[in-house]
């Protein structure tokens, strides 16, 4: 998990470091488990365990493996579909989803990781018929096509203004590094990015 | 590729609408087409209920793997599936190669399994015991085409392809003040669609539904049949949403067959999306291009002769074709073309397929030969291209896009300035066809005012969902959002994949047709209520009324009243003379470029294109902003990179296959040519063809240095910045 950083970090690149030390360190505490069950850390699975995840302020009681993502974890056990997988490993920002505040990659985040934290998704920014702000933004200006990337752009722009509310184009661009688009929208991306700003700030 | 070789522009038959009935042409004070209107399934894409094929969830659904060749070249001596059988969660499992078949790249597939969760899927693939006699391969277009290479394909490593003469190559190089002789080449990239290709399927008895990521509903329908060997009638294909094809997605391929037939062993509903990996490996990318071209000006700037061996490989057993000279106009010219084969996947259509290739390899030698005769680039560009014509107004905007460019603050080759930053400017030229063909629609106008369009296109993101309702819209007087728009599904009346830039000149055309006549229909039904004749009648404004008199009039809901139980109902079909075919286009790069890391940075693009009869601003202009970004990569980024001893794929991901992000993307202008009078031509593909030539003649302009081969990766620019200073890039 990582944070977007306004203090010359890529979050693609704090990404990586991180989510490379959290498998490290997965592998390491099952090796443990298996060596010494009584004093090692507690042993989850390899079965299915049950598992409580806040999603959308729902709680949603699970029973998977723990190697599921969280990603995986929404998308094919609770039908959750709006965060996309794409490059399944942290480099696209397809799956971007908040946790307490925070945007994360949740193709390179274990759901088991996540329980008790406050989740969220794309499929939960909008109120009812009424779309969030960075939502209308994107419909307004047309900062979509194929729509396959929108929900992580959608996600990390939200979690971008709400961490900076004045967000400076610079600090957005940086924002909004850790997504890849295909078919191009990039430029209406900034777009909608500024047009919400503004009716967020009121 | 069967593409016109050399400098005629396409075809000028059925350049203009004149041949639509007059009852079908467009409107000549249009309300909705030409605007800037919102995408109708806005809403659905940015809320997530969009439901791709990859969001597909049915009841009791198994998850498909495939399991692929990881030797480029191999014998498949035999396949032992029993412990995939008995692992957790397995329902299905199948052999794809028979033992003693040959691989011929990695990724082939050889076995898949369904299991009951996709881990336990990745599981059991990994169970299946593959054994292979490795054979030689061939890994890069210079092994195959060396003369000791092993004969791996059938017919020969290298094939000969077209060839083209025109003129007299020995006078043309007699009139030449100055030859340039160089080879000039492309790399290959793959799609990396966003979403995967791949597919769920469903049996009902034997009947299979199939939610399949594709650019040609109808089409895979068929192609399902065909591979499963049963009737089209029963086989059903949906295409709601689709995340990316860009010309890799026309069927369902063998991952759409392999999830089929797992399906059926399984008794069960199977979803098979491909993983990042296999989306390189197995589903198409650009062709490389090389060409060896000599080339001759005359003292007075004029091109007098072309001489090229050209080739490039599209993988295993597939072509490598592309235009080439692109665009201007050499009197005298040969050109003669192979397709080399290697171990790697084939090949498929992607995005302007040929056209950045030969637009590359043509532009710069277009900038080396205007240095020769110490010409600006834009002028000497202008000089040597074909007749003005309305598929061909480079000439327009050349002297257009110089001016708001600023083309004029362009220094001549090589940047003085004192620091490691230097900046250039280019500029480069692109064609595109884009005509329609027989789409078919149906429309329904219900009792209550509603209208339902349906036409089996579907929507890959360019927007066609939206465009359908706009047409009918505008035709039937009423707001978008009016329309119900039915698209994305095999059982809709007939409409062609959505690919060489033909969806919205074959749709639009069509639903134009129906929604004519089925407005015809309504009107015979309230003309007596209004004491006038049918044919006196407008629909505007959501009213039915008497032309020139808004007054007397009804509104939409109201005359529809008089349409009864019996909806009107109404089918159509492409017309001849509402869409155009040929577009044209220029654009303008400005790059910088730090001498001392070869890190280029494109600054600003300046794009000019036609596309006929703009329906809908907003998306046209998006085709044209996501094209030009799209080159970006191609210049810059991405680059397929096969190990050169294991013929393995080194960067099968997103992190090693680089891909623009926000930050480096330039300032992109964008400027649409509106030429209703050709009635529309598709743009999807055109803004991607000029891009790149245009970087790097803009990197040329900058460094000084002649980089005569994609991507402009740092190193790349750095040694061609050395050899410069050693004596020069020529």
């Amino acid at each position: 998990m990582s944070s977007k950083d306004d203090q010359g970090f890529s979050r693609r690149n704090f990404l990586k470091t991180a989510g490379l030390s959290g498998l490290a360190g997965a592998v390491t505490a099952a090796g443990v488990a298996d060596a010494d069950a009584q004093t090692g850390p507690r042993v989850l699975g390899p079965g299915d365990v049950p598992i409580t995840l806040m999603v959308n302020g729902k709680r949603l009681d699970l029973k998977i493996e723990p190697r599921v993502t969280l990603l995986d974890a929404i998308r094919n056990r609770v039908d959750l579909t709006g965060n996309k997988r794409v490059c399944d490993r942290g480099a696209c920002g397809a799956c971007t989803m908040i946790v307490d505040g925070r945007t994360v990659y949740s193709c390179s985040t274990l759901a088991i990781e996540v329980q008790g934290k406050q989740i969220r998704t794309v499929d939960g920014l909008a109120n009812g018929a009424t779309l969030h702000p960075v939502q209308q933004a994107f419909c307004d200006v047309d900062a979509l096509m194929c729509g396959f990337c929108t929900p992580g752009f959608v996600v990390a722009t939200v979690a971008l203004l709400e961490k900076h509310p004045n967000a400076t184009p610079e600090q957005m661009r940086k924002g909004l590094d850790g997504n890849i688009c295909r078919c191009g929208t990039f430029v209406r991306i900034m777009e909608a990015a500024v047009k919400a700003k503004g009716v967020l700030r009121g | 590729m069967a593409d016109q070789v050399g400098a005629a522009p396409p075809s000028g038959a059925a350049q203009t609408a004149q041949t639509a009935t007059a009852r079908y042409k467009w409107p000549e004070k249009p309300t909705l087409l030409g605007t800037a209107v919102k995408r109708l399934d806005g809403p659905d894409k940015v809320t997530g209920r969009a439901r791709y094929s990859y969001d597909i969830n049915r009841p009791g659904m198994l998850y498909g793997r495939i399991v692929r060749s990881p030797h480029p070249h191999a014998r498949v001596v035999s396949v032992d599936t029993s412990a995939a059988e008995k692992a957790p969660g397995v329902r299905a499992v199948l052999a794809w190669k028979e033992p003693g078949t040959q691989v011929m790249y990695q990724g082939d597939p050889v076995a898949a399994v369904a299991a009951d969760t996709e881990e336990r899927a990745n599981d059991a693939a990994r169970l299946v015991r593959v054994r292979y006699e490795q054979l030689p391969h061939l890994n890069s277009v210079e092994q195959a085409m060396a003369a000791d290479a092993p004969a791996i394909f059938p017919g020969g490593n290298v094939r000969d392809g077209a060839k083209d003469e025109t003129g007299a190559l020995d006078d043309g190089f007699a009139k030449a003040a100055h030859v340039v002789e160089a080879t000039y080449s492309t790399h290959v990239i793959t799609h990396v669609c966003l979403e995967t290709h791949g597919c769920v399927c469903e049996w009902d008895g034997d009947k299979l539904t199939a939610w399949i990521s594709t650019q040609a509903v109808i089409q895979s329908a068929q192609q399902f049949a065909q591979g499963l060997k049963i009737p089209q009638a029963n086989v059903h294909c949906i295409t709601q949403y689709m995340g990316g094809g860009f010309g890799s997605k026309f069927g369902p391929d063998s991952q759409g067959l392999i999830c089929a037939k797992l399906a059926q062993q399984a008794k069960a509903p199977v979803k098979l999306m491909l993983d990042r990996k296999e989306e390189h490996l197995d589903t198409g990318n650009r062709p490389s291009a090389t060409a060896h071209i000599r080339a001759g000006v005359t003292s007075d700037g004029m091109l007098s002769a072309f001489d090229a061996q050209s080739w490039g490989t599209g993988g295993a057993g597939a072509p490598s074709g592309f235009p080439l000279p692109y665009i201007y106009n050499f009197p005298n010219r040969k050109r003669t073309h192979k397709d080399v084969f290697i171990n790697a996947g084939q090949q498929r259509a992607m995005r302007a397929p040929g056209h950045p290739q030969g637009c590359f390899l043509t532009e710069i030698l277009m900038d080396e030969l205007a240095d020769r005769v110490k010409m600006d680039p834009v002028e000497f560009r202008v000089k040597n291209l074909p007749p003005r014509a309305p598929n061909a107004m480079w000439a327009d905007y050349f002297t257009m896009g110089a001016k708001r460019f600023g083309w004029d603050k362009r220094h001549p080759t090589g940047d003085q300035t004192v620091g490691p930053i230097k900046t250039g400017m280019g500029v480069s030229a692109h064609r595109w066809g884009g005509a329609g063909r027989g789409s078919q629609s149906h429309i329904d106008i219900m009792s209550d005012g509603s209208v339902v369009v349906k036409c089996g296109t579907q929507d890959i993101g360019t927007g066609t969902r939206t465009i359908v309702a706009i047409v009918a819209a505008e035709t039937l007087g009423l707001p978008v959002g009016a329309v119900k728009v039915e698209i994305g599904d095999s059982v809709l009346p007939f409409s062609g994949g959505s690919g060489g830039s033909t969806t919205a000149a074959s749709v639009t055309p069509a639903i134009r047709s129906t929604s004519v006549d089925a407005l015809d229909a309504l009107f015979a039904k309230v003309a007596p209520t209004l004491g006038a004749k049918p044919e006196d009648l407008v629909a505007a404004g959501g009213r039915i009324h008497v032309k020139g008199n808004t007054s007397k009039g009804v509104a939409w809901k109201d005359a529809c009243k008089l349409i009864g139980t019996e909806p009107i109902s109404v089918d159509g079909k492409w017309v001849e003379g509402l869409s155009g075919s040929g577009t044209s286009g220029v654009q303008f790069a400005e790059a910088t470029v730090d001498v001392e890391t070869g890190v280029v940075k494109v600054t600003r693009i300046l794009a000019i294109q036609d596309c006929g009869l703009v329906v809908d601003k907003l998306t046209a202009e998006h085709q044209a902003l996501g094209g030009v970004i799209a080159a970006v990569n191609f210049a810059l980024f991405e680059d397929r990179l096969l190990d050169r001893v294991t013929g393995q794929m080194v960067n099968p991901n997103m992190e090693w296959y680089l891909l623009a992000g926000m930050s480096d993307v330039p300032k992109i202008d964008i400027v649409l040519n509106n030429m209703p009078e050709r009635g529309v031509i598709g743009i999807g593909e055109p803004p991607t063809v000029s891009t790149a030539s245009a970087i790097a003649n803009a990197v040329r302009n900058a460094t000084g240095a002649t980089i005569r081969s994609l991507p402009l990766h740092p190193h790349k620019v750095l040694a061609a910045i050395e050899q410069e200073k050693a004596g020069g890039t020529l």
